[in-house]
């Protein structure tokens, strides 16, 4: 392809390095900002001396090694189990209407903030929860609700049962994802269907010839959501224990108590989160090897079942568990919204009022208003930078090293924790006073990668022959990128912007540092409120919570339909 | 056209300036300072305040709603409220910027905060000092007689923050499920033995659980000889530790077998038991501001069946202030605000169960008939603390001793199994 130097080109030349930038210097300013405090040097507080104070004050925290067994146990069992569960769903409904359908009834919670998420399966597991109040007193006999540690066990199983539930759909949309992309589509119907002629069972074909092949495409988002789990806080926070917590939201109380000086164990505590979320990442990686060592064998050994009947009996079992207990949680939430006085063990409030959604609504359009133009701008930059990397990919003709790709996954697999904080520091340091553009660049630290790969595998798989026959009729390569390639990718690009969207919609930690409380979000507003005393509110705010990003998954999926019909 | 813009403005100053000069002195106030005041006005006219405030209650999110109304009306203030999920937030929001050399152009201008927060921004200087008693209303509180105005958690303010509201530890019951509750410190423990699972508190450091253990801790050591007992008034020592938390360790060790889910789990944040005693989990429950449960009873959040007393051994009570951190941008906007949050409008809206309920630091004596009046509520709420309903005010210890608790409760349950 001729490509000539327009103002054009030269944007696109520059753009896959002012987006690696965009990524990198926060998270490095703010890794540094975090690293001289762990060893003791704060300034602020008279201390400059280099030592180990915070990490001795760290290891000698009461329970320390329970939190670091916790963040440890609840991220990778609970990632286990979302990729088991993602195995038998995708197994046993591979080329099925159903596996469509699961995935419409899963996709929404994708787009559910985790500290929505968290908030309603409280509401449902709780002692005094909708589960509870199902089953009393006629089945469970309690006119109370029963005094049991759920949620916030000691164990962890409720974290580990928000976070499955919260993995969940994201793997399922990455392997279809993958899935559906051409030439791995047709390898692995093919393989599949050889299978199954050769007499092999569906979920043993499944494993055998399709799996292996899928796996990488799922990798490194498995490796992200192990990452962000192992440092999450809302989950922990809203359903973990605390006596102790996880070490992510110990680091976090650490960083906002009181007593000034506990920011240097809490540094210290981010530096051996990274560490944590390393480990985390390894023992996954010695699990595949594990695997891949254990299962070599049985690939080839030419067994055609594995109890393939027991497998899809269970997996329908537990495909229908899940989706009753969102099903229920989001009518808890709405019957909460609505609820008047609601008294234990009533499956139904006592009266339904509207009294909530008046009070919460008159105070909310600016807080709407706010998230809605933060996502925008932030979803909006991203959007602009990753099509233009990815033309710039075109251009060159050659794909982003991987040492690029790598990088944009940074901000997902460093736990924000840890750089967070520090980027606040920084930015006090240089003086930047400007809220709403730091928050957008916040956002856009975990915008810009769901961007970046939803929108990747499309224009990567464009079919490069129309821009050329455009480009040999001497269209200059704007006029190509914008009247051939952009027509072409409008689904993916609206699919992508609502994601970015509802990204941007569920940050909580970057809005409330960044913006230092002056920009307030559904989502900051949310946990704030849930910090409070009313449950019926909380239920107003996590309901929006939902809408929002709802929203504009909508208009993804009408606008195409509306205005851009095939023109073949 | 900006000329057109500016004349109203223009017309708008010139009158205030001609009010001024005609009113004569409302109270009595020398002329220089009546005058530095003016100053302060004028210099707050257009002003974007920030007051960073705990924003974890419909009640007093609303309340300040009407706040900003009435500040944007009167004196042209732009009042921002930046709704916390706790102070400490801010308290560290000021340090970092100190810290970062931002002396003048700070983010926060006016903070809600009391106790421990208090301390620790006053003894690493975050705080800009010397200014309430020129505010005109501070007169108001009578603080040459109250010293409660003056002193937070034991700590002189030294006009580094003006007073708001005051508060006292309530508790309350579900007399549905409860026919006499528990009156006294040691009858929670018997009565907790007899129903177990349907108290808790929260956990330090969480304001309203070292509420509780400190409402126990004095209680415990009422008996004790005065010297030892008064050391809970100044910072402790390791000596008047091992002599004052001795019987509170004891006393918890005895009762957390007894609590909600076996005192395995405390929740993190105070406000929560309100939600608990709502899902009928728990039975009973305390709060800081007794207003707070006959609103919640009103949106649905607790039975109508909910009771509210004081403890007959004692109540808590502290007052809780606004401040200014002394790296604040639009510090004569805060002070305005400081002021007006002072004024009997205020205080009179805000002590009214329907708004908030927030006792006023008013010194009512010192008011007029009429005034007084604005100050009393017209039906008494069932659920509501009865108002002859008292007992003796336990002042709050020294702010050094909540730190020590927090510390010290963290070693024994912070890591239980």
């Amino acid at each position: 392809m001729i490509v000539d130097t327009s103002l054009f080109t030269r944007w696109v030349k520059f753009s896959p390095s002012i987006l690696i930038t965009l990524l990198i210097m926060p998270v490095v300013a703010g890794l540094l900002g975090v690293i001289l405090p762990a060893f003791g040097w704060l300034p602020a507080l008279g201390e400059d001396t280099v030592d180990l104070r915070g990490f001795e004050a760290l290891f000698a925290t009461p329970g320390f090694v329970k939190m670091l067994a916790l963040s440890f146990s609840t991220s990778f069992v609970s990632t286990f189990f979302a990729v088991l569960l993602s195995i038998l769903i995708l197994g046993n409904y591979f080329n099925s209407k159903l596996l469509g359908h699961i995935q419409t009834l899963l996709g929404p919670i994708l787009v559910i903030p985790h500290a929505a998420a968290a908030i309603a399966i409280g509401f449902l597991i709780a002692p005094s929860g909708l589960i509870m109040r199902l089953f009393s007193p006629w089945l469970s006999g309690a006119e109370l609700p029963p005094d049991i540690l759920l949620p916030n066990d000691p164990y962890g199983f409720s974290i580990i049962l928000g976070l499955t539930l919260k993995e969940l759909p994201f793997i399922l949309l990455m392997a279809m994802a993958a899935m559906q992309q051409k030439e791995i589509k047709q390898a692995i119907e093919g393989q599949y269907k050889v299978a199954l002629s050769l007499g092999y069972h569906p979920f043993t074909s499944f494993c055998k010839a399709v799996l292996p092949m899928l796996y990488p495409f799922i990798r490194l988002p498995i490796y992200a959501i192990l990452a962000y789990s192992s440092a999450s806080i809302e989950i922990p926070l809203i359903l973990g224990p605390n006596t102790p917590p996880t070490l992510a939201v110990a680091i976090m109380q650490w960083f906002n108590d009181v007593d000034l000086h506990l920011r240097i164990q809490a540094s210290a505590g981010a530096l051996v989160q990274i560490m944590l979320t390393l480990c985390v990442l390894f023992t996954w990686w010695l699990l595949e090897q594990c695997v891949k060592r254990v299962c070599l064998s049985s690939l080839i050994n030419g067994r055609r079942t594995y109890a393939d009947v027991t497998w899809k009996f269970l997996t329908h079992c537990i495909t229908l568990v899940v989706l009753f207990a969102i099903v229920l949680a989001l009518i808890g939430l709405v019957l909460w919204s609505f609820a008047g006085y609601w008294s234990f063990p009533k499956a139904y409030p006592d009266q339904l009022v509207t009294q909530h959604w008046q009070s919460a609504l008159q105070q909310l359009p600016e807080t709407i208003s706010d998230t809605i133009l933060v996502a925008l701008a932030a979803t909006g930059v991203a959007l602009f930078l990753a099509l233009f990397t990815l033309e710039a990919e075109q251009q060159r003709r050659t794909q982003l090293s991987s040492f690029t790709s790598l990088m944009i996954y940074l901000p997902l697999l460093v736990p924000s924790i840890a750089f967070l904080f520090g980027i606040v520091w920084v930015k006090e340091i240089i003086g930047i006073n400007a809220v709403f553009s730091m928050v957008v660049v916040g956002h856009l630290l975990f915008v810009m990668p769901y961007v970046f790969l939803s929108l990747a595998t499309s224009y990567r798989k464009l079919d490069l022959r129309y821009a050329k026959v455009a480009a040999s009729l001497g269209r200059s390569p704007w006029s190509v990128f914008y009247s051939v390639k952009l027509p072409q990718l409008m689904p993916p690009i609206l699919f992508s912007s609502a994601l970015g969207l509802a990204i941007s919609f569920s940050q909580y930690l970057p809005t409330l540092l960044l913006g230092g409380g002056r920009i307030n979000t559904l989502t900051t507003e949310a946990v704030a409120i849930a910090s409070g005393a009313s449950r019926r509110i909380s239920a107003v705010y996590v309901i929006l919570q939902i809408l929002l990003p709802a929203f504009g998954f909508i208009l993804a999926w009408l606008i195409p339909k509306l205005f851009f019909r095939p023109r073949y | 056209m900006p000329i057109i813009k500016n004349k109203p403005l223009r017309l708008r100053r010139w009158l205030i300036w001609t009010l001024l000069l005609v009113c004569p002195g409302i109270n009595a106030q020398t002329s220089s300072e009546k005058t530095a005041w003016q100053q302060t006005l004028q210099d707050a006219r257009n002003d974007s305040v920030y007051f960073y405030a705990w924003g974890g209650d419909p009640q007093v999110n609303r309340y300040l709603e009407w706040v900003t109304k009435r500040v944007d009306n009167k004196y042209g203030i732009n009042l921002e409220h930046v709704k916390l999920a706790q102070t400490s937030d801010a308290v560290s929001r000021v340090l970092a910027e100190t810290s970062a050399g931002n002396t003048s152009a700070g983010q926060v201008d006016l903070l809600w905060i009391n106790g421990l927060n208090f301390a620790t921004m006053a003894t690493n200087n975050l705080l800009e000092a010397n200014w309430v008693s020129n505010l005109p209303n501070f007169a108001l509180t009578n603080p040459d007689q109250n010293p409660a105005m003056t002193m937070d958690f034991g700590m002189p303010t030294n006009g580094m923050e003006a007073p708001w509201g005051r508060a006292a530890l309530t508790f309350y019951y579900n007399s549905a499920t409860v026919s006499t509750p528990p009156t006294t410190l040691q009858q929670l423990l018997t009565w907790s033995v007899l129903n177990p699972g349907r108290f808790t508190y929260a956990k330090p450091p969480d304001f309203l659980g070292l509420s509780f253990l400190k409402y126990a801790l004095i209680i415990l050591n009422q008996q004790q000889d005065v010297g030892i007992y008064e050391q809970l008034y100044v910072a402790p020592t390791p000596q008047s530790e091992r002599q004052l938390l001795s019987s509170l360790w004891a006393f918890l060790d005895k009762l957390h077998p007894h609590l909600w889910r076996q005192g395995q789990y405390f929740v993190s944040d105070g406000t929560s038991i309100r939600r608990l005693v709502g899902d009928s989990e728990l039975d009973l429950g305390f709060t800081f501001s007794a207003s707070d449960i006959p609103g919640a009873v009103d949106r649905f959040d607790l039975p109508l069946s909910i009771r509210s007393y004081a403890m007959k051994d004692g109540s808590l009570s502290n007052v809780h202030f606004v401040t200014i951190p002394v790296n604040a941008k639009h510090k004569a906007g805060a002070k305005v605000v400081a002021n007006f949050l002072m004024s009997i409008e205020a205080q009179a809206k805000k002590q009214q169960p329907s708004n908030w309920g927030d006792r006023t630091v008013l010194d009512l004596s010192l008011l007029a008939l009429d005034k007084q009046l604005l100050f009393s509520s017209p039906q008494q709420h069932p659920s509501a603390l009865p108002e002859l309903d008292t007992s003796p005010s336990l002042s709050e210890p020294h702010p050094q001793w909540s730190a020590v608790i927090s510390k010290e409760w963290k070693k024994r349950y912070g890591a239980k199994q």
